[in-house]
């Protein structure tokens, strides 16, 4: 039995039963609302509050949450680490008896919460919603349906591109290291990997491309559905609950707060 | 059991001086083919590996021409659509198809969903798709999995789905490609139940494949293509009577009782008509005396055990109990096979024991040490596993570098000794004319000597492990994997086989470990395994064709002595 962290699990949670709409117009929101914040203190209380949703209303097993630790922090720690080297600072601050420029360390901080909450805002989409459901839902507000379904394929793919890294990853594994140099084996099995998961995903892209157009997928401009699209009363009271949210957040760390 | 014949002389198919040439290949993968479709008939299309069924099959749905291009010239006609002038779409009208992996022919994410998206597609009104996708679930077994996630369903509920998908599309032409390759004994029998039932129901039905056992007496008309030609297109026993032999030597799979009946027939001896099932075979040699087989020499077998699990366990990090409390032990010289359902925990095994998991509980000791004392690389060095995609090890770009590779990462770094022993496994797996071919632009069987090639070249594995070694080959390419894997033995390679294929446990393997849900239910001789209906039964097995034959001549009073595993050895016996 495989286990991959980028599936959708439907497991009843209230995030799972709001319209994929509702959370597409969350996650944008949260990406747009992440970049006016100012402080690392308000983007920390952002973090917290995706943390919260994950854990609490869209119930995310914590197993899945784990597996995609490394892809959801990488990014963020990249950069916090570039920054922290390359950003000139006046002051410096000590953590665990280490000295950092303080500019420098906020900065680093800085990308990191913004890349962490944005990866972290669509996985949560991910994890949480039936992409059946986005794609109903971009064709009722005018997407031509084969590019709608574009999406939708790209997405479902994802799984699939990482059950292929590891069948070779395994398979390379005990073919043992023929280099006595590890960074020289280690790059050649970046490129292997590359090549054959790309030559296995582009022959299964194919072959699903053949399946759904033998199915007679673009037969007709436009097709039926047996679940139309609905827009939901929790999506909408999400999206109203997190504008009050980041609306109260920005006025409070810019201490316009009139109370 | 009698049937309607729903079949008519109206073509539903036709093909008329059809050549087709792939685009960028340099020879043609159909000539001149001139062959009909009967309306409501079954039509069985058998071939070698690479003889053109697959071609053949996307013809009949427009993928060729439509989207892989290439040169076609000559006409194919499937419900009145000339395929070289019709879209896809307008032909899955006609033409419904089930691939070998349906996985990938999947759409979406739920199966009620799935079941859908071809009907959506064609713009039915949603109350009459709703009412298709009802029909064909429960059709198919599937009725309470229809809110159930695509990716959580076990092979032979994939594979069932792929069939609903199909039926649903309400077409009048089915195109079945190898549906069965994946699955165990009972599923591939559920599935094919399955098929016979769509036939009683007057679809039209092309069916690829190698399990011919259940279909010789139920098909309309047999086609057999040999390197892009159709030899012989007609009534399954008219097609073995007079080809019956020429399909052995291309490396078709018949059913043991019908080869039985050809090899009888070449030797010269008196044989009234060739069997086609269990039955007829059991009529023809009910007055046949047996004496007991020879006793063929065994490879030795040594004391030295190489692999010890006591109460070995494994549980994923979803709580998934892959194994539990698996105790058996692997000794030197032995051909053992590990058998049982599609999800038994055969693939969790073979990946312990490969180093690949570790196991979560009980003990698993591997040549001396215990596995968590071993690494992936350290342990490679003593057993080898072949995957059942050998694409998926494969790191260089020549078999000749594969090869040198695997020597390399054995710390064997002599030029002069990694030229000779390349040169010396590239004779002895006849691929030697590839030698700087790219590993994936080799055929099937190629690509799976390849696999063992590089797992073994080094010389210093002790076990070889192979998944699955009958998948995807056509006979002679098995038995060419066969002679090299009993080659391997009596150099002193243990060999341990994953499989679902019961005529090659019962031709191959001196010893049977068989799972189900996780445990070890069976571990004893092939003989005393098809004995055990209660383990077959279980594990979703079902003992193979000249077993039932066999049963059904004792049943009839003929007294057949045990042992008799192989049509040679069941000719080599009768008197």
């Amino acid at each position: 039995m495989s286990e991959h962290s980028l599936r959708y699990v439907d497991n009843g949670s209230i995030f799972t039963r709001i319209d994929a709409l509702s959370k597409l117009i969350w996650v944008v929101f949260v990406i747009i609302v992440t970049f006016q914040l100012q402080t690392n203190l308000a983007r920390g209380i952002m973090l917290g509050l995706l943390v919260i949703v994950t854990v609490i209303f869209a119930r995310v097993p914590f197993k899945s949450v784990w597996q995609a630790g490394p892809i959801i922090l990488i990014m963020g720690l990249l950069l916090f680490v570039v920054n922290l080297f390359t950003t000139p600072s006046t002051s410096t601050i000590v953590i665990a008896g280490i000295s950092f420029g303080e500019q420098a360390f906020d900065r680093g901080l800085e990308f990191f919460l913004r890349i962490t909450i944005m990866v972290l805002a669509s996985f949560i989409f991910i994890w949480t919603t039936d992409i059946r459901d986005l794609m109903t839902g971009l064709v009722r507000i005018g997407m031509p349906y084969r590019y709608a379904f574009a999406i939708f394929l790209a997405l479902r793919f994802l799984p699939i591109v990482q059950q292929e890294v590891d069948a070779v990853k395994a398979a390379h594994a005990i073919r043992g290291r023929a280099s006595n140099s590890p960074i020289r084996h280690r790059i050649r099995l970046w490129q292997r990997y590359m090549f054959t998961v790309i030559v296995n995903s582009l022959r299964k892209a194919e072959s699903t491309a053949l399946a759904i157009d033998s199915r007679g997928f673009g037969a007709y401009p436009t097709r039926t559905y047996i679940k139309n699209f609905r827009w939901t009363m929790t999506g909408i009271i999400l999206i109203l609950a997190f504008v009050a949210f980041a609306t109260w957040l920005m006025l409070w760390e810019r201490n316009l707060l009139p109370f | 059991m009698t049937r309607k014949n729903h079949s008519t002389d109206k073509p539903l198919v036709k093909f008329d001086q059809v050549t087709y040439q792939h685009y960028g290949k340099p020879t043609p993968a159909l000539v001149d083919v001139n062959l009909s479709v009967r309306r409501g008939s079954f039509t069985l299309l058998v071939g070698p590996s690479g003889s053109g069924k697959s071609t053949l099959c996307m013809l009949l749905n427009g993928i060729i021409p439509q989207i892989l291009g290439g040169k076609l010239s000559g006409t194919v006609t499937v419900d009145g659509h000339d395929v070289s002038n019709t879209s896809v779409q307008e032909l899955a009208k006609s033409t419904g198809m089930l691939f070998q992996d349906p996985e990938w022919m999947f759409a979406t994410l739920k199966v009620e969903d799935e079941v859908a998206f071809g009907p959506e597609n064609l713009r039915r009104e949603p109350a009459d798709i709703l009412k298709s996708v009802e029909q064909s679930l429960n059709y198919v077994g599937m009725g309470h999995l229809r809110n159930n996630l695509v990716w959580a369903l076990s092979g032979g509920q994939t594979q069932k789905l792929g069939l609903a998908s199909v039926i649903a599309m309400e077409t009048p032409l089915i195109v079945l490609d190898e549906p069965t390759a994946n699955l165990d004994p009972a599923t591939t029998h559920a599935v094919h139940q399955l098929i016979l039932r769509l036939r009683d129901e007057g679809k039209t039905i092309v069916l690829v494949t190698k399990d011919l056992d259940e279909f010789m007496a139920e098909a309309d008309d047999m086609i057999l293509l040999a390197d892009g030609r159709v030899i012989a297109q007609g009534a399954p026993r008219d097609v073995v009577t007079k080809h019956g032999k020429k399909m052995l030597d291309l490396g078709v799979w018949l059913p043991e009782t019908t080869e039985i009946g050809l090899r009888l027939k070449a030797l010269g001896k008196p044989i009234k008509q060739i069997p086609i099932t269990v039955e007829e075979a059991v009529e023809a040699f009910a007055e046949t005396r047996f004496s007991p087989p020879q006793i063929t020499a065994k490879v030795e077998r040594k004391e030295n055990v190489l692999i010890h699990a006591q109460n070995a366990e494994y549980t994923y990090g979803n709580k998934f109990k892959a194994l539990r409390g698996v105790s058996f032990e692997i000794r030197q010289g032995e051909i053992v096979a590990i058998v049982g359902q599609n999800g038994a925990g055969k693939s969790t095994l073979s990946k312990l024991l490969v180093g690949l998991l570790k196991p979560t509980g009980g003990e698993l000791t591997m040549f001396g040490r215990k596995s968590k004392q071993w690494k992936v690389q350290d342990l490679a060095t003593q057993i080898a596993l072949v995957f059942q995609n050998p694409e998926h090890q494969f790191l260089c770009d020549s078999v000749r570098e594969e090869l040198e590779y695997s020597l390399l990462a054995q710390g064997i770094d002599d030029k002069t000794i990694v030229a000779t022993r390349v040169q010396d496994m590239l004779k002895r797996l006849e691929i030697t004319e590839t030698s700087d071919s790219h590993p994936f632009s080799l055929s099937a069987g190629a690509k799976r000597r390849l696999g063992v090639a590089t797992m073994l070249i080094a010389g210093s594995a002790r076990l070889l492990i192979v998944d699955e070694p009958t998948y995807g080959q056509d006979r002679r390419l098995t038995e060419s994997l066969m002679n090299l894997i009993n080659n391997l033995r009596r150099e002193g390679i243990t060999v341990l086989m994953i499989t679902h294929d019961m005529r090659l446990v019962d031709s191959h393997i001196e010893r049977a470990i068989v799972m189900a849900d996780g445990q070890k239910i069976f571990d004893g001789s092939p003989d005393s395994l098809f004995n055990s209906p209660e383990v077959l039964e279980r594990a979703s097995l079902r003992t193979t064709n000249l077993r039932r034959l066999v049963d059904g001549l004792r049943a009839r009073g003929v007294s057949v002595p045990d042992g008799l595993n192989t049509v040679d050895e069941f000719i080599g016996a009768m008197q």
